[in-house]
């Protein structure tokens, strides 16, 4: 679609303000843009060729854009104007993309949800009643409801992948490196990567390849080539080696979707595949999440403490300095952000450093080492994203934190921030009219294999170019 | 002995970070403590004998020194820009001396 977009040269125009206009129509249902972006001055600087000329994107609203409000969902950030772009916008503006919104997120970019944004929740396209996942939920909603093919979200923990589950579409977390991360708004630097969303594994190719390259002004940007994602794409999976993550499957409880993926397996073995179930250790894949939630609530209440309504962002009155800074911390932040930076801010004290933090860091090369154990020996892991369609919004949370469902059906996907290894999410079918995904990762820099696979997946189910029927 | 993790210390907690909890969210966290509690016991079910910690995703260096040329100047107002209270060029706060 992105393709035939930039091919089509004399419709940019025509195509942008339209998609403009959808957007502004679905923010009553859907709730999912944070500013809008007249798009009428990027159009009178359009270049004259271009992977995205005159396709209509969308960014998530952690994304600096010189002059245009940047919140990152958050009440502190609400007045920040940045002074500058953040580097997948200059590449974005040269490739000829056009940015029309800020897409709504949960508050600096922590939760699954999209449920903590300042500006309220963002509603799935599916299913008003449901939530799109989070944190980049706006993002996911603007692209499942065909309003743009492409959107950028961010994906700290599963904050790209889980939503595209939950919303039906692709969903890539490149390599740790892969993309610029200059301007984004951070959250937790050694796990937060550069994501987004398409319709079709084609066009998923092409945003990469727009993205993708080294960048001087991040220091953790890779100097390897970007290859020719589009030219390389094969899905013929003869000789391709597959491992089911058999933890996964074993305790999702919802038998529903373990036959859709089963069968999908079966789908990809006709193909020619061979694809073998892969157990790691029970005890490692239960401590996917507590590594996780440890690192990223230390990594975030050190890098959110320039967040004092002094420098910028919305400032409150006091008597002094320090009372101004608490006053503004205190109203800027929604309470599950003060309540994690609280329990980072716990695990960085110097009596329990090494019981919780270095802890946790030494779990996540634990946890590297077996996926490398596994991908030594195989191309690609691969697990349904989510046990279940998206949550209703209003629904009780009954679940044990603690439960194998919860610890590894739900949140194994983390494995691919600690390792930085690719990671996509496809849709793989429905459940009571709503789309769920499947999730595949493959070895560091190995994206062209992670297309390949999910290439595969896509011609199995036809899901391409899925998008919810707005009414 | 180790202070207990009741309302106060998670306010006292809060405080250091500059911002206040309510008595709600406070009890919030004490909840969620335990959680963590049960999640730390998760961590420890795992052997990291002479395991080292990892920090970034991957080793290798992409840093270098960069030529001492300059690049991507902002100018005084734009770093000022976002402030919002502000005269001449500088960052107004209350009087520390009174």
């Amino acid at each position: 679609m992105i393709a035939e977009m930039a091919a089509d040269k004399n419709g940019a125009e025509k195509r942008v303000k339209e998609a403009y206009a959808k957007a502004q129509e679905y923010q009553s249902k859907f709730n999912d843009v944070i500013t809008f972006v007249d798009p009428e001055e990027q159009l009178k600087d359009l270049p004259a060729e271009g992977l995205m000329r005159g396709v209509p994107v969308v960014l998530k609203d952690n994304v600096n854009t010189k002059g245009i409000r940047t919140t990152a969902g958050s009440r502190i950030l609400s007045t920040y104007v940045p002074v500058y772009d953040a580097e997948i916008v200059e590449k974005l503006r040269k490739a000829g993309a056009v940015y029309i919104a800020k897409s709504s997120m949960d508050e600096l970019a922590m939760g699954g949800t999209n449920l903590t944004c300042f500006t309220g929740p963002a509603y799935n396209p599916w299913d008003t009643r449901r939530m799109t996942g989070g944190s980049s939920g706006g993002s996911a909603a603007l692209v499942a409801s065909g309003v743009v093919p492409m959107a950028i979200g961010s994906d700290t923990g599963d904050s790209v992948r889980k939503p595209a589950s939950f919303c039906g579409i692709v969903g890539v977390k490149p390599t740790y490196g892969r993309i610029s991360r200059y301007g984004i708004i951070q959250y937790a630097s050694s796990l937060d990567h550069v994501g987004y969303f398409t319709r079709s594994i084609e066009d998923a190719c092409v945003t990469l390849k727009v993205l993708a390259g080294r960048d001087d002004r991040d220091m953790t940007s890779s100097n390897r080539e970007v290859p020719d994602y589009s030219a390389l794409l094969n899905s013929d999976m003869h000789g391709r080696k597959i491992a089911v993550l058999g933890n996964v499957i074993k305790n999702i409880s919802n038998q529903e979707t373990v036959k859709m993926f089963n069968d999908l397996m079966d789908q990809l073995r006709a193909k020619g595949a061979q694809v073998d179930v892969y157990d790691f250790d029970e005890n490692l894949m239960r401590a996917i999440l507590p590594a996780y939630f440890i690192i990223a609530n230390c990594e975030a209440t050190s890098n959110d403490s320039n967040l004092d309504g002094i420098r910028f962002g919305v400032r409150e009155d006091g008597e002094d300095m320090a009372e101004i800074m608490t006053n503004s911390r205190t109203k800027g932040f929604g309470p599950l952000i003060r309540r994690r930076f609280v329990i980072g801010s716990y695990g960085l004290f110097e009596e329990n450093q090494e019981r919780i933090f270095r802890k946790a860091q030494k779990v996540r090369r634990v946890v590297v080492n077996a996926m490398n154990d596994c991908l030594k020996e195989y191309d690609a892991i691969i697990a349904p994203a989510s046990g279940n369609i998206a949550p209703l919004i209003n629904a009780n949370e009954d679940q044990d934190a603690l439960s194998d469902e919860n610890l590894i059906a739900e949140n194994y996907m983390a494995m691919g921030n600690f390792s930085g290894y690719p990671s996509i999410t496809v849709p793989m079918g429905f459940e009571e009219g709503c789309p769920i995904g499947v999730n595949i990762t493959c070895r560091a820099f190995e994206e062209t294999t992670m297309f390949d696979v999910a290439k595969a997946v896509e011609e199995i189910t036809g899901y391409k170019d899925l998008q919810a029927e707005v009414k | 002995m180790e202070e207990k993790k009741d309302r106060e210390y998670f306010k006292k907690l809060a405080h250091q970070l500059m911002f206040d909890l309510s008595d709600e969210e406070a009890d919030s966290l004490v909840r969620e403590f335990g959680t963590l509690e049960g999640q730390m016991a998760l961590l420890d079910a795992v052997n990291t004998d002479g395991v080292e910690e990892m920090i970034y995703p991957f080793e290798a260096e992409t840093a270098f020194v960069r030529k001492d040329e300059v690049s991507n100047v902002i100018t005084q107002d734009e770093a000022m820009a976002n402030v919002d209270k502000k005269i001449e060029g500088h960052f107004v706060l209350p009087k520390v001396v009174k």
